[in-house]
């Protein structure tokens, strides 16, 4: 059993899953699903600034935000605006926002970068809050969820629950993709490179600002495309999606998760909207939970979660059973 | 219904923090026809408005400024020493203001709980130093920033699991409350208190750290650690009583803040914002950046809901990104 | 033909004077030391030219291009390239991938997208290449952190070379080293600088009477003298700032 053939069980095995799901789960988890994979694309665009990057963002929630309200404004104002584009649009919002925000932060570091991102998404959020004739400031927007065209198959209705899913399946797992093929070409190497040195990197030729601020949009692509899907998962938009909160959720998923693997942050994701949902039903007080565990991550488990699966194990396992 | 659930549960905090945004601009003591409304749907001429309005919202910005001050203090300090951006340090504010409640209300003594509020958490944060936070020293910067932020979440659902999520008020005590005459209109003498109160504070910190040797101990470790340590002074020792006392400093500010701000759990929140964006101007490591920049955010957050109640929270945070844009170090900060 | 220039040269730091009106030329193929006790101003030279620092006053030039107000990563990408005295590499990196960031660069290849790093024969063999040259193929595929001091330093000295540059400045290479570990070094400094033009700031006057074509000394910020090893050692002015102060 080689190592690719144990990989390709493996991958075969999680993707069928996840197709079946809509078939084998109850309808109330099918929503869990869908919002598991909103939150997975948005951590694994948090971490490609972390684990990535070197970048530590408290204002993450800014691009997911852009995201959200361009594609509810997108809904309710431009009716006739096929699905896709809508989403589009979303990613796109929250790409141009990251890169005039980048612009920016991108100069500075540490602390200064947390903080300035912050700010820019606190300002985000106090505009969204006020602006009520665009916004409806805290009360939100309702949004109607589109049908999607696709040709060769026609209208598609996204009230069915399970063509949600399926809907927002493809595209977390295209954007996952996509940031996974990214990190393995040269300019993802140059991101690397940011995170380890980038000092050393200005003096072999890098340009430290453009490589910063190239992988700062490109999360805010993604964080825009989870923001758009959050909005069509919901139904509605309001200033929680661009909030304080928000980024921080990000942030808690990303680290519990384990910065230091691709597939980190979508541990994190499962694991952070699956725990709040089983725990919240025992106890109001969820996050207190979440918040210890992530202490204790940060002390004790530097790899987070995902440490904890040995890929070794898996394996050994996976060919003990062929055998 | 499934979405309200989502929604509510994420938005725990949130909604508390929403509140709370509006909290500090209810109950200004302003009425309604001191302002002017020209019957246009509430928008004022900065005209119409008189001195004596534009005074009092003066005062009580510098009220609230000084309180941002006192808790700021203690993180612009622990960040110049230490490059850790202390998180936690508003939760300690809101733990102070916490114990206050719990103090007033059920021993019946407010003043109290200046003693007791500052000394239990400086304790709490000594202990989250000397065996937590001392050991990702080591690892770094990231690690050091998010245990804070780890504990930050911890003590908030914490304070709502032991106390509630609904606002507790705290009683002005008896001796403070009322009113004076100012301006012609009248004042709470409480939030004078608080503002004399503050200053003398301010007026030992000062002392302490220009006259005598541990104050000169620490200002050199701001603004050198190791050289410090070279020097032969326990720096670690010194880290742990700026932190501890930093945090002792936080939670007396809760208190006072209590009668006048009541305890909600977004207080932390509220104050952790409001901190960051008056570090960030006033310059990280420096005192009185952090006093001159408190008292300018207290001031435009008050000063602000008069002219445009719209813009006044947008303005602080543009003038924080403009801030680190410009002079990243800060109005007061040394550049590195 | 002259590779760099440095032009009067002068740099205060807010009140601290550090280099008074320092002028140099460096020729092609020459290999340049420049010595002179601590505090002198040699680092903050290599600061000013690879960009670091703007000078007060002067001018820079290298390849008769105007390089005083030039990003460092733009004179990096003209062919300048700089090795220090402080381990600076990639820690998580391993030596391979360490070089590599360094060739990928040299191809032009930062902002390459569309396609996959490990796929690129070329970049790959002159990874391989540069790693055999340095004698480092043992160490290729661990993390730059776990080395010894020893590979390090040659680790660096792989980084600074692997851009195949015009130019190379060397910060005291040899800091650290044994004195059996740096006749060792010097010897894979000879060789792997075969034809190319170097600036060296050395402490070790051994290493530097051994290497070097022309000596610059360098005194409280100014230019003492220049010239050959024999030159130097004659100078009159350099006997007294070096043993007046033994």
């Amino acid at each position: 059993m080689s190592r690719y053939g144990a990989f390709q069980i493996g991958g075969g095995g999680v993707a069928a899953v996840l197709l079946l799901f809509p078939i084998i789960l109850p309808e109330i988890k099918i929503h869990l699903a869908i919002e598991i994979l909103i939150f997975a694309l948005l951590a694994v665009s948090f971490n490609l600034l972390l684990g990535y990057g070197g970048m530590l963002a408290f204002g993450h929630a800014a691009p997911f935000g852009v995201g959200a309200y361009a594609a509810a404004l997108s809904c309710n104002h431009l009716p006739g605006m096929p699905l896709l584009v809508t989403l589009l649009i979303a990613a796109l919002s929250g790409f141009v926002g990251a890169l005039f925000i980048g612009f920016f932060c991108v100069r500075l570091k540490g602390a200064y970068f947390a903080l300035i991102t912050l700010a820019f998404q606190m300002f985000l959020f106090a505009a969204a809050l006020k602006w009520r004739s665009v916004t409806r400031g805290d009360d939100g927007m309702g949004v109607v969820r589109p049908e999607l065209y696709l040709p060769g198959l026609g209208s598609i209705s996204l009230m069915n629950i399970h063509n949600l899913y399926y809907l927002t399946l493809v595209l977390v797992v295209v954007g996952i993709v996509a940031c996974y093929l990214f990190l393995r070409t040269p300019l993802g190497n140059a991101v690397m490179c940011m995170r380890e040195n980038d000092v050393r990197a200005s003096f072999l030729g890098y340009d430290v600002f453009l490589t910063k601020l190239t992988v700062f949009s490109f999360a805010g692509l993604l964080a825009g495309l989870a923001g758009g899907l959050f909005v069509l998962f919901q139904e509605f938009v309001a200033t929680t999606a661009i909030d304080v909160n928000r980024s921080f959720a990000a942030l808690l998923m990303t680290v519990i998760g384990g910065t230091g693997h691709f597939l980190g942050p979508v541990l994190g994701a499962i694991f952070y909207t699956v725990f709040q949902d089983w725990i919240s039903s025992l106890t109001k007080h969820w996050i207190l939970f979440v918040g210890i565990l992530f202490v204790i991550v940060v002390m004790y488990l530097e790899g987070g979660l995902i440490s904890l699966l040995k890929w070794e194990r898996i394996r050994v396992w996976v060919s003990g059973q062929k055998e | 219904m499934f979405i309200n659930f989502v929604l509510s549960a994420f938005g725990a905090m949130e909604e508390e923090n929403v509140c709370s945004i509006y909290a500090n601009q209810v109950d200004l003591g302003v009425e309604k026809d001191d302002v002017g409304v020209r019957g246009d749907r509430g928008r004022r001429f900065w005209m119409d408005i008189s001195i004596n309005i534009y005074l009092i919202q003066l005062v009580h910005g510098l009220v609230y400024g000084m309180l941002i001050f006192l808790v700021a203090s203690g993180l612009t300090l622990v960040f110049g020493m230490m490059g850790v951006l202390n998180i936690a340090h508003a939760a300690f504010y809101m733990l102070g203001a916490y114990f206050a409640y719990t103090v007033a209300v059920y021993l019946g003594n407010f003043w109290l709980s200046f003693l007791l509020s500052p000394l239990i958490v400086a304790f709490l944060a000594i202990l989250i130093e000397r065996f937590l936070l001392r050991k990702t020293y080591k690892a770094g910067h990231l690690p050091e920033l998010l245990l804070t932020f780890g504990f930050f979440y911890i003590f908030v659902e914490l304070v709502i699991i032991i106390w509630g999520s609904n606002p507790l008020p705290v009683p002005v005590p008896a001796l403070l409350a009322g009113d004076v005459p100012f301006m012609g209109k009248t004042y709470p003498i409480y939030r004078l208190f608080i503002l004399g109160f503050s200053c003398v504070i301010l007026l030992g910190m000062a002392l302490v750290l220009m006259r005598t040797q541990i104050g000169i101990i620490i200002r050199a470790a701001v603004s050198d650690a190791d050289m410090v340590d070279v020097l032969g002074h326990n720096v670690p020792v010194v880290f742990l009583g700026v932190f501890g006392g930093g945090a002792a400093l936080a939670a007396l500010a809760g208190v006072i803040a209590a009668p006048f701000l009541s305890t909600y759990p977004g207080m932390g929140m509220d104050m952790l914002l409001d901190c960051f964006v008056v570090i960030v101007i006033g310059g990280l490591g420096s005192l009185w950046g952090a006093l001159v920049a408190a008292l300018m955010i207290g001031a435009l957050q008050s000063l602000g809901i008069l002219w445009i109640p719209q813009l006044a929270l947008v303005f602080q945070f543009l003038l924080m990104a403009v801030v680190l844009i410009a002079r990243p170090t800060g109005l007061f900060g040394e550049k590195e | 033909m002259v590779i760099l220039k440095l032009d009067d040269l002068f740099k205060d730091f807010s009140g601290l004077e550090v280099l008074f009106g320092v002028s140099l030329e460096i020729i092609e193929g020459e290999c340049h030391a420049i010595i002179g006790p601590n505090g002198a101003g040699k680092s903050t030279l290599f600061n000013i030219i690879t960009g670091i620092y703007k000078p007060t006053r002067g001018r820079i030039f290298f390849l008769d291009k105007d390089i005083t107000s030039w990003p460092a990563h733009k004179i990096a990408r003209m062919g300048l390239s700089r090795s220090f005295q402080i381990i600076n590499n990639f820690p998580r990196m391993t030596v391979f991938e360490n070089v590599r960031n360094a060739i990928v660069s040299r191809f032009q290849r930062r902002f390459d997208w569309t396609s996959f790093l490990n796929r690129s024969k070329e970049i790959t063999r002159e990874s391989d290449h540069m790693v055999n040259l340095l004698g480092l193929t043992e160490v290729r595929n661990i993390p730059a952190s776990e080395l010894s001091y020893g590979m390090q330093r040659k680790l660096e000295l792989a980084l600074t070379l692997a851009r195949d540059p015009v130019l190379i400045l060397l910060d005291e290479p040899t800091a650290g080293l044994n004195a059996e570990e740096t006749r060792i070094f010097v010897e894979l400094i000879k060789q792997v600088t075969e034809g190319k033009t170097l600036v060296m700031v050395e402490h070790d006057m051994e290493v530097v009477f051994n290497l070097a074509d022309r000596i610059t000394v360098l005194n409280y910020g100014e230019v003492l003298a220049t010239g050959t090893p024999n030159e130097i050692r004659e100078n009159e002015g350099v006997k007294k700032a070096y043993l007046g102060r033994r």
